[in-house]
């Protein structure tokens, strides 16, 4: 039996309590939604806090709901009720693809997408589809309140722009233009139960069905300390005539804009070349899709 | 084919239902009054000498009951071979691997257990950590175990006929390399143990094993106590397939705080101390030269292997000879030279793992048959069907194939493949592979020097005749022995299956040397078979008495007696019975002279009824050095074909379709042989494309998970066609011999075999990762 | 400082005092004696410890007990209904998806919860919905065999 370290739990009964709870432990205390992340490493002993606390009994934080167009995603929406979400699944495939990708359907009955987003990890599923998505977060402190973009949110493996006391209550999707389409293809070893090797999230927007490209987003995942923008791909594929050609150029360039390592799960070079086939891929299907959906999807 | 009753069926397990139903109870769930919970301290560096253990912190911690070094265990040696018992209980002066038991605490509570242990100090002196066998093997190197300098744990040279004088005969000869990686069992169940040692001083251990008999006797040796007075006992285990062949320190541990608190001791592998104990697969590197005539024939094998054997020997003495022997079939090999080395490194120890030395040695050696069949223009099945044995021959290293249904396997994957419609056929990025294989079916010999039976059973009949009692050491670990030895029971002695209640894995119930080397079917078999045809013996003979019929003109089937000659009058043991069983609703009032009615009237003539049966094979093998390893009574063999997908851009492999004909002699339990077969080809396509143990550089597991050491999901492993053949075993109970083990070994070369085919790439390396091949699919391009 | 947790457990109601720091797999297994839930891993990789939680199944050793508060949970032993085996024993038992038996619970959890969503699954789907069930004795392939076979006999 793999043991837990002691600690204290609390279930404060609204937002205004949590936070003033969060606030007063300062690092102390850490939320704990799922617990799939936390509660592993809290049994491997790399994380210790005093105190968990549960925000089980706030309400407002387990909804998905339109809004402005767009989506509202309350922080502790679980991981698989996104993959299933007809919402999610008609408006913003990424997302539902990079739900549905993220550890076993156990994991994700609990995991949570608030989750997913603070801990941060370099080879989390959602972020890279949030990120293209134009997603934002909602962050509340006992004293103030902000939204800030999931582009730019993680500072480092672990770390991130939510401070000690801000807990992440919703997540802003905004309606996606006409003719935009995107995807998410994680390279695992196995079919279930991985951490991507390498991950990658794409969109693109045309302006019209046989038109050009007037927004691309490529988010690659796995190969850096956070997920990062393929910068010089986006940049060559703006105002371009979509084409096998143009994404295969777009692809090699995104190459140079990661910085892998070599760790257990895969070595620099590999996740170089994968980089490759995965924006490739991605932006394959992206345009495919942005051509049929009139509405926008992505 | 004779037709049976009971054997040669789909019957559902015995055990189903209790497992279906969260009944069944492991290790882990026993539980007793005032037991307490053990913990390890284990090595944190892979090699060091211990210049001090201070243990009074920890003794001072309230509910802590009891604390142990070397200095309460003692230094008795054991392991699994008495040739090489080198591990201890305890460290005593130095730890040998990140993982090594140096202590271990007993108190009321798993946590106050933990933090005792933690309180523990050991002061180290760091030595030269030894962490693959280029090191170890170097000149200078540091010895891991003073009696072994140069760290060689093991070295087997082996020639039969004539090796350099055969390559002159051959058209092709080849030299290629080949390395898989260390694997861990896997199993679901950790290791788990509960020890009583009660206050008439006999000791009870529960534990997770798939040996009582190993355990109890050395447990009994390396404390100091009467095998007599130690008895082990197999709760139902969770998976064991070679790892939990042989004690462990943690159920020698358990037993000795038991005996010094007075109370009983649980303890528990966390799934981390699974991969630190590991007695999992070796990494193998093997070196094979080969040797084909002009026409096609193998002639001539060169191998040499080198194995990392990890801080100890376990079963890496019978492992490094595997290596070796177990290429000696299926096909005619006139001229086979062996060297293998098993070398100690800083590392977790290495031992016996379904398949045991095969395994690695087979995925090589069928790849270069590929290559050279290849090389000939042959197709790689007409090639194997060339050269394969058949019954009746024997190999050049003394194995006689008593039976070998190598063709009907063959021919039976080739077709039910559609082999000669894909081969060759398939488009770029799709392939097809074929390989074979064969395994004992039991080692011919006990892993300690001995006469001893291999397995003993005794069958003992109720009173009122309505039920048989089977007692058996035999161990079910999964893998299906209690249904197994039921059938032959219930099949032998004339009764139905349900009749029959099988108790097994316990040394109380008798000896029986365990599961592994894929031996109880053929050999428990065997001795339950005895029994009970003595059993049934007894009671004809007192019907005999009774009817005056001979006891040749009668049989027992189906629950009823068969009179083979008239049926006689049996009215009045009928009347006896309904007689003493006044008040009865459901009394036998049918035709036939019933089993039940039969046992009372034998159990009221001459007592209790009991029949005894006991196996040992008789003198196997060769006379040359190590020739008992690989001896058996009869070989079980295989063949499989695979079909993949190989994604070029990602190097991803996907298995189709894997195709697979394993004789198994005779099935005494269709179900259960292809459950075998498929679990296999399982554990292989998992060795073949996932799994590895990895260490950091400090010789840290580094992936002490089951996250980051991936065996196949329900997504990964495709359907299996399994195609059962049948040769009839002549040293087998009505037939029977191995499946357990004999269907992993034609896995990975399958699959690799099959890669060549859809990309033209070779590897010599396992796991086949997708970036291992990209990178060698990436190099062929280059060129 | 121990919390008492109220919740329902195979249709009986519990009333438990519990540490913060044990996981719903030790409170089912140490205080409720409901020990067909099991552990292989305690990290979420293997999914032994499965139990249906609120109409989801779950790794229970990486759900607090105090979470489960208010919660329906059902395990292995809530699975046959009096003295008869649900359909997935049944058919588990009867077509050898069974050999060691230590992921069977768990299977069995995610595969029933499964049926009750989607009654007719392909074997696709059978297959992704177990596929946070490891198990090492079978290849898997008879336990889907099983599944679809119950889902053929529930139909009916």
């Amino acid at each position: 039996m793999l043991l837990l370290p002691k600690f204290d739990y609390e279930e404060p009964r609204s937002l205004p309590e949590a936070l003033a709870m969060l606030s007063e432990l300062e690092g102390n205390g850490k939320v704990i939604a799922g617990g799939t992340d936390l509660l592993v490493n809290m049994k491997k002993g790399t994380v210790t806090p005093a105190f968990l606390v549960s925000l089980k009994k706030v309400e407002g934080l387990r909804e998905i709901a339109k809004e402005r167009g767009g989506l509202a995603i309350g922080s502790h929406v679980t991981v698989s009720e996104i993959a299933d979400s007809d919402h999610v699944g008609s408006a913003f495939p990424v997302l539902a693809r990079a739900a549905s990708c993220l550890g076993s359907p156990l994991i994700r009955n609990r995991a949570t997408i608030g989750g997913n987003i603070v801990t941060a990890r370099p080879a989390a599923d959602l972020p890279p589809a949030l990120i293209v998505l134009g997603a934002e977060a909602e962050l509340k402190g006992k004293d103030k309140s902000r939204t800030v973009p999931l582009d730019g949110f993680f500072k480092g493996p672990g770390s991130s722009v939510i401070e000690n006391g801000e807990v992440l209550t919703r997540i802003i999707i905004p309606s996606p233009p006409s003719f935009t389409g995107g995807d998410y293809i994680k390279l695992g070893h196995r079919a279930a139960l991985e951490i991507a090797i390498v991950a990658v999230a794409s969109r693109l927007t045309l302006d019209k069905p046989d038109g050009v490209i007037i927004d691309a987003r490529v988010i690659l995942s796995s190969v850096a300390p956070t997920a990062v923008h393929a910068m010089s791909a986006e940049k060559a594929l703006i105002g371009q005539r979509p084409s096998e050609e143009l994404f295969a150029k777009a692809a090699s360039l995104a190459v140079g804009d990661c910085s892998p390592i070599t760790d257990i799960r895969g070595g620099a070079e590999y996740r170089r070349d994968m980089v490759n086939t995965l924006v490739k891929r991605t932006l394959l299907k992206a345009f495919n899709d942005a051509r049929d959906m009139k509405g926008g999807n992505a | 084919m004779k037709t049976y009753n009971v054997i040669n069926t789909r019957l559902p397990r015995v055990d189903a239902r209790a497992k279906a139903t969260g009944e069944a109870r492991y290790a882990a769930d026993l539980s007793m009054p005032n037991m307490l919970y053990g913990a390890m301290l284990q090595s944190p560096l892979a090699h060091a000498r211990i210049l001090n253990i201070d243990t009074t912190a920890a003794k001072r911690l309230p509910g802590v009951k009891d604390v142990v070094t070397w200095k309460e265990a003692g230094l008795v040696k054991y392991g699994v071979s008495p040739a090489r018992y080198d591990e201890q209980v305890f460290c005593s002066d130095k730890v040998r691997y990140v993982g090594d038991e140096v202590a271990a605490v007993a108190a009321v509570d798993l946590e106050t257990a933990m933090e005792a242990v933690s309180l523990i100090k050991v002061d180290y002196e760091e030595l030269p950590a030894l962490l693959d066998i280029q090191s170890a093997m170097a000149e200078g190197a540091i010895a891991i175990h003073e009696a072994f300098p140069g760290n060689v744990s093991a070295e087997v040279h082996q020639e039969f006929g004539n090796f350099e004088e055969a390559l002159k005969e051959c058209h092709i000869v080849r030299t290629d390399t080949f390395t898989n990686k260390r694997q861990d069992g896997g199993f679901l169940e950790p290791q788990a143990c509960l020890a009583r040692y009660d206050f008439n001083g006999n000791l009870t251990l529960w534990s997770s094993t798939q040996s009582v008999h190993y355990v109890q006797r050395s447990i009994a040796m390396v404390l100091g106590i009467p095998v007599g007075k130690v008895r082990v006992v197999k709760p139902y285990v969770g998976g064991g397939f070679g790892p939990k062949a042989a004690v462990n320190a943690m159920e020698i541990v358990a037993c000795l705080m038991s005996k010094r608190t007075g109370k009983p001791v649980k303890m528990v592998f966390s799934r981390e101390q699974v991969f630190l104990h590991s007695r999992a697969r070796h990494q193998f590197t093997h070196e094979f030269t080969t040797g084909v005539k002009k026409d096609g024939t193998i002639f001539a094998l060169r191998n040499v292997c080198h194995l990392d054997g990890g801080a100890y020997s376990s079963f890496g003495i019978a492992t490094i000879y595997y290596a070796g022997s177990l290429l000696g079939a299926p096909y005619k090999l006139p001229n086979m030279k062996y060297d293998g080395y098993r070398i100690y490194t800083n590392k977790p120890t290495c031992g016996a793992q379904r398949g045991h030395g095969g395994v690695a040695a087979r995925a090589g050696w069928e790849q270069q048959l590929d290559v050279i069949s290849a090389e000939l223009g042959m197709d790689p099945v007409e090639f194997r069907l060339k050269n394969m044995m058949k019954t009746g021959d024997v190999t050049c290293n003394d194995f006689n194939m008593s039976s070998l249904g190598m063709q009907e396997c063959l021919e039976g994957v080739r077709d039910g493949s559609n082999w000669a419609a894909k081969k060759g056929k398939l488009p770029k990025g799709k392939g097809i592979g074929v390989a074979c294989g064969f395994f004992v079916s039991g080692a011919g010999y006990p892993i300690y020097r001995s006469e001893t039976f291999h397995s003993t059973a005794t069958i003992r009949l109720t009173e009122d005749g309505g039920a048989v009692n089977l007692y058996t050491a035999a161990a079910e670990i999964g893998q299906g022995s209690d249904t197994i030895l039921g059938q032959i029971a219930a099949e032998a002695l004339g009764v139905t299956l349900d009749d029959v209640r099988v108790h097994s894995g316990d040394t109380d119930f008798g000896v029986d040397l365990g599961a592994y080397s894929s031996r109880q079917t053929l050999m428990s078999g065997h001795a339950v078979k005895m029994a009970a045809e003595e059993t049934k013996r007894q009671v004809l003979e007192a019907l005999s008495e009774q009817l005056s019929v001979s006891v040749a003109d009668m049989d027992i089937a189906g629950g009823v007696i068969v009179f083979k000659k008239g049926k006689p009058d049996f009215s009045g043991l009928r009347t006896l019975y309904v007689k003493e069983h006044r008040g009865w609703e459901d009394l036998p009032t049918g035709a036939d002279l019933t089993f039940k009615e039969a046992a009372r009237v034998a159990f009221i003539t001459r007592g209790v009824i009991i029949g005894n049966g006991a196996y040992k094979p008789g003198e196997l093998g060769g006379k040359y050095k190590g020739a008992a390893v690989g001896t058996s009574p009869a070989y079980g063999c295989s063949a499989q074909v695979v079909e993949v997908t190989v994604d070029e851009e990602t190097g991803k492999v996907t298995v189709d379709a894997m195709t697979d004909a394993h004789d198994c002699g005779f099935a005494i339990n269709r179900t259960n042989v292809e459950g075998q077969m498929q679990g296999s080809l399982s554990m292989g396509l998992g060795e073949a494309l996932f799994e590895e143990v990895r260490f950091d550089e400090k010789g840290r597991v580094a992936n002490p998970s089951l996250g980051e050491y991936r065996i196949p999901t329900a997504l990964d492993m495709p359907n299996v066609r399994t195609i059962i053949i049948e040769s009839d075993e002549p040293n087998g109970p009505f037939g029977a011999k191995e499946v357990g083990e004999g269907a992993i070994m034609p896995t990975i070369p399958a699959i690799l075999n099959a890669i060549y085919d859809a990309v033209g790439v070779r590897i010599d390396e396992l796991p086949i990762t997708s970036e291992r091949l990209f990178a060698a699919m990436k190099e062929k391009q280059k060129k | 400082m121990k919390k008492l947790i109220t919740f329902t457990v195979n249709d009986i109601g519990y009333e438990v005092a519990v540490a913060p720091n044990r996981t719903l797999t030790q409170v089912l297994r140490d205080d409720l004696d409901l020990l067909g839930t099991k552990e292989g891993c305690g990290v979420g990789d293997c999914g032994a410890c499965t139990v249906i939680m609120d109409g989801k199944p779950v790794n229970s050793c990486l759900v607090l007990a105090v979470q489960a508060d208010g919660s329906t949970i059902k395990t292995i032993e809530g699975v046959a209904r009096d003295d008869s085996l649900h359909p997935v024993q049944e058919t588990f038992v009867e077509m050898g998806a069974i050999q060691c038996g230590f992921c069977t619970p768990g299977m069995i959890l995610s595969a029933t919860n499964l049926l009750e969503k989607n009654p007719h699954p392909t074997e696709q789907e059978v297959r992704q919905a177990l596929s946070g069930n490891l198990c090492r004795c079978t290849g898997y392939q008879k336990i889907v065999e099983a599944v679809q076979e119950a889902s053929r006999r529930m139909k009916g």
